[in-house]
């Protein structure tokens, strides 16, 4: 019994225990599908870079004229601003106190200036003429004294005679001292110390309007449009603030690279494509193509291509991290988004396809 | 004259039973051994089987297996989309982390690091026992794998919001998933690309793999050679790259030599227990042979009853044998729950078994053929 039927059927059972545990072990699961599908390109021969959105006029990052701690900032993130208007002003304190003392030393000059101009001062003039009147009378007294000497003949000492003669020298000689002394001080000031005098007062009005300037550039201002008029694709002159860095308070340096505040024209978006230097030579100008957002591949973009920046650069890492790690250079190139939906922010990253079989 | 045959197989039953043990001993031992061997290769290449949803890998030229990584340049990914017949590609992250416990313990992971926009790879929804794949997007988010988390937590049911800290950073338990064992034995962190780089030491370059998907209408073979053509980086189809790293194991270690010893000495045993049974039991029944031979039972016939006496010792015994390995994994597989276990019970292995102990039963039968064949009929009179 045992060895006819039972072990041949425990053989059995165990087979097919085993064969069912191997059907299991080999059961494959059907082909899983991505959670997002990833972007995919219709082209057939394609060109792939990563994109990222910005504005017509490109991202414009405003800085500073001079360091200095914020006293407020006129704009929000999101409002249009037209050129010319102040973004935000730094605190002016130092420069007005200069001003003060700027403007002194103006008045201090023109004062100086007026007192050249008002010489001479009149009560200086009748002791001068006063003393010639003096002297005069004076000469006068010692050529009479001379002349009766002389009229006496020999009875005059020679030694007397000799005294008189000095005595009458003297008094000519003090009075043409003190004839030149009046005609100084009639003639007012020198011409020359005028001339002095007016450049003094030149250089502090300078001065104060140094300050002037100075005072104005504490002010920043959204800058003038100027770009290749063929760009722009509307008359629109009004740029929209993408991002506020600066707070009233905040120390703000002139270091280059410092984004206060990101203006951009935002008429037509446009995408930087980052292209690969080993794929440079793959790409043409004028290349077709389209974008998708990263994350949603169901949105395609049509771009049309705007120029090519002629400059290849060192690759920006966008891997999120804050540190950029530079790898590999990239050709940058300018598309157009042709579409005025606006689910696109700037900075966006985009996935660009363009397609490398046209535009030979 | 084969009931005769099977009566005189099934007359002793120690010896039929003791021919039938030998069989099953040697099937047992050669099916369990090549299943452990099997599962623990192919738990070498568990992320390969884990990361679905992509046809295509792409990795530098010098890649020699899944584990070893050589990262490339970020550029790589959009060069690899740039290639004729590739429908979409996407990076992928897979190194090991090393993270701290909260008891202050180090604990080294396997870290995958998934798009940040499709999530290419992540755990298919069955594989998921707790929480959305959308939570990965979480600041700070990781799936733990089950294996993992019975490693780091023991067995503490899965609560999401655990911590571990990475590269100083802190990363959040926020998953569950069953993934295939892994030869590595570390838990398998699944995280976005981006948080995966920011969990390891910083690096200049972090690419390790692409992910990529053929057109429907090409052959993957072919994609693969023209991504490998226009970039000079080497693209495996999962099934190549699966064998590939299978290679690498087989080539560089050890396991398939100690794994072929012992699979060699059960075959062994198994020959010499049945073989010497079988032949012993053909001396025993010399007399019975003798007889059938006087009766002018051709060699021919003769011949066929012992071929029928070892393909039912063969058949029985191989049931058995293979039944039991079948056995072992089944309980093996269940016993085990804190370590990922090594077996895999293929086709391969039930038909490997099924030759080896066709060989065996051949070469047991073929030692008593000798004997029946050469003997004189006369003996049945001494």
């Amino acid at each position: 019994m045992l060895t006819r039927y039972i072990l041949p059927l425990l053989g059995l059972i165990a087979f097919a225990f085993a064969v069912q545990q191997m059907t299991q072990a080999q059961q494959k699961t059907p082909p899983a599908v991505p959670p997002v599908e990833p972007a995919k390109s219709p082209f057939a021969k394609q060109l792939a870079g990563s994109g990222i959105i910005e504005p017509e006029t490109e991202n414009i990052s405003i800085g500073t004229n001079l360091p200095g701690i914020v006293e407020r900032v006129n704009v929000k993130v999101g409002d249009m601003v037209r050129p010319g208007v102040p973004l935000f002003r730094l605190d002016d304190r130092q420069l007005n106190a200069e001003l003060v003392v700027r403007k002194a030393f103006l008045e201090n000059a023109q004062a100086t200036l007026e007192k050249l101009n008002n010489a001479p001062r009149p009560e200086e003039l009748p002791p001068l003429r006063a003393k010639v009147a003096e002297m005069v009378a004076n000469l006068d007294d010692q050529t009479k004294q001379l002349t009766r000497l002389q009229r006496l003949g020999a009875a005059a000492s020679e030694d007397e005679l000799t005294r008189r003669e000095a005595g009458v020298a003297v008094a000519k000689a003090q009075l043409e001292r003190a004839k030149a002394d009046l005609a100084l001080q009639e003639a007012g000031s020198w011409k020359f110390d005028r001339l002095v005098s007016q450049s003094a007062v030149k250089q502090a009005q300078a001065q104060v309007e140094q300050t002037g300037i100075e005072l104005t550039r504490l002010t920043v201002k959204a800058p003038q449009l100027k770009w290749d008029a063929t760009n722009s694709a509307s008359d629109a002159t009004e740029y929209k603030v993408l991002q506020v860095n600066v707070r009233p308070g905040e120390f703000v340096g002139t270091v280059q690279g410092q984004a206060l505040i990101v203006l951009g024209y935002i008429g037509k978006l446009h995408v930087r494509v980052d292209i690969d230097e080993n794929d440079i030579g793959r790409f043409r100008p004028n290349l077709p193509g389209f974008a998708q957002p990263r994350g949603n591949p169901h949105v395609k973009f049509p771009i049309s291509f705007v120029r090519v920046e002629p400059y290849v650069i060192p690759k920006k890492s966008l891997t999120g991290l804050n540190t950029e790690r530079v790898d590999t250079r990239v050709l940058q190139v300018i598309y157009r988004i042709e579409s005025a939906d606006l689910a696109l922010y700037v900075g966006q990253q985009m996935e660009v396809f363009l397609n490398a079989a046209e535009g030979k | 004259m084969n009931w005769v045959a099977l009566r005189m197989l099934t007359g002793d039953r120690a010896k039929y039973l003791g021919i039938i043990f030998g069989v099953a001993f040697a099937a047992l031992l050669m099916g369990q051994q090549l299943s452990i061997f099997c599962g623990l290769m192919r738990n070498t290449t568990s992320q390969i089987r884990d990361i679905e949803g992509a046809d295509i890998w792409v990795m530098d030229q010098n890649v020699q297996f899944v584990d070893d990584v050589k990262p490339m340049s970020e550029n790589e990914l959009l060069r690899v989309r740039g290639v004729e017949g590739v429908s979409w590609a996407v990076r992928l992250y897979k190194g090991i982390g090393r993270a701290r416990l909260d008891d202050g313990n180090f604990q080294q992971m396997i870290l995958i690091g998934l798009d940040d926009a499709t999530l290419v790879g992540a755990p298919r929804p069955d594989r998921i026992v707790h929480g959305e794949l959308g939570d990965l997007r979480q600041p700070n988010a990781v799936f733990v794998d089950e294996f993992g988390w019975r490693y780091l937590f023991g067995k503490e049911p899965f609560q999401p919001g655990k911590t571990l800290e990475m590269n100083d950073k802190r990363a959040v338990i926020v998953g569950m998933c069953k993934c295939n064992p892994t030869f590595q034995t570390f838990p398998i962190l699944y995280c976005t690309y981006s948080q995966a780089v920011q969990f390891l030491p910083q690096e200049r370059k972090t690419l390790t793999f692409i992910l990529a998907k053929g057109n429907d209408d090409l052959p993957k073979e072919q994609v693969c050679k023209a991504i490998e053509d226009q970039t000079g980086l080497r693209a495996q189809t999962n099934d190549q790259f699966f064998w590939t790293t299978i290679q690498y194991y087989m080539q560089r270690t050890g396991i398939p030599i100690n794994f072929g010893i012992t699979v060699m000495l059960g075959f062994v045993v198994g020959c010499a227990i049945a073989g010497q049974t079988f032949y012993l039991f053909t001396l025993e029944n010399l007399k019975q042979w003798g007889a059938l031979k006087a009766m002018g039972v051709s060699n021919l016939r003769l011949v066929g009853m012992i071929l029928l006496q070892a393909v039912i010792v063969a058949l029985i015994g191989y049931g058995l044998g293979i039944g039991g390995a079948a056995l072992f994994g089944f309980v093996f597989q269940r016993a085990m729950t804190s370590t990922p276990p090594a077996f895999y019970f293929g086709w391969q292995i039930l038909v490997g078994t099924a030759a080896a102990v066709v060989v065996i039963s051949l070469a047991a039968s073929l030692l008593s053929m000798r004997r029946v064949l050469f003997l004189e009929a006369g003996v049945v009179f001494r």
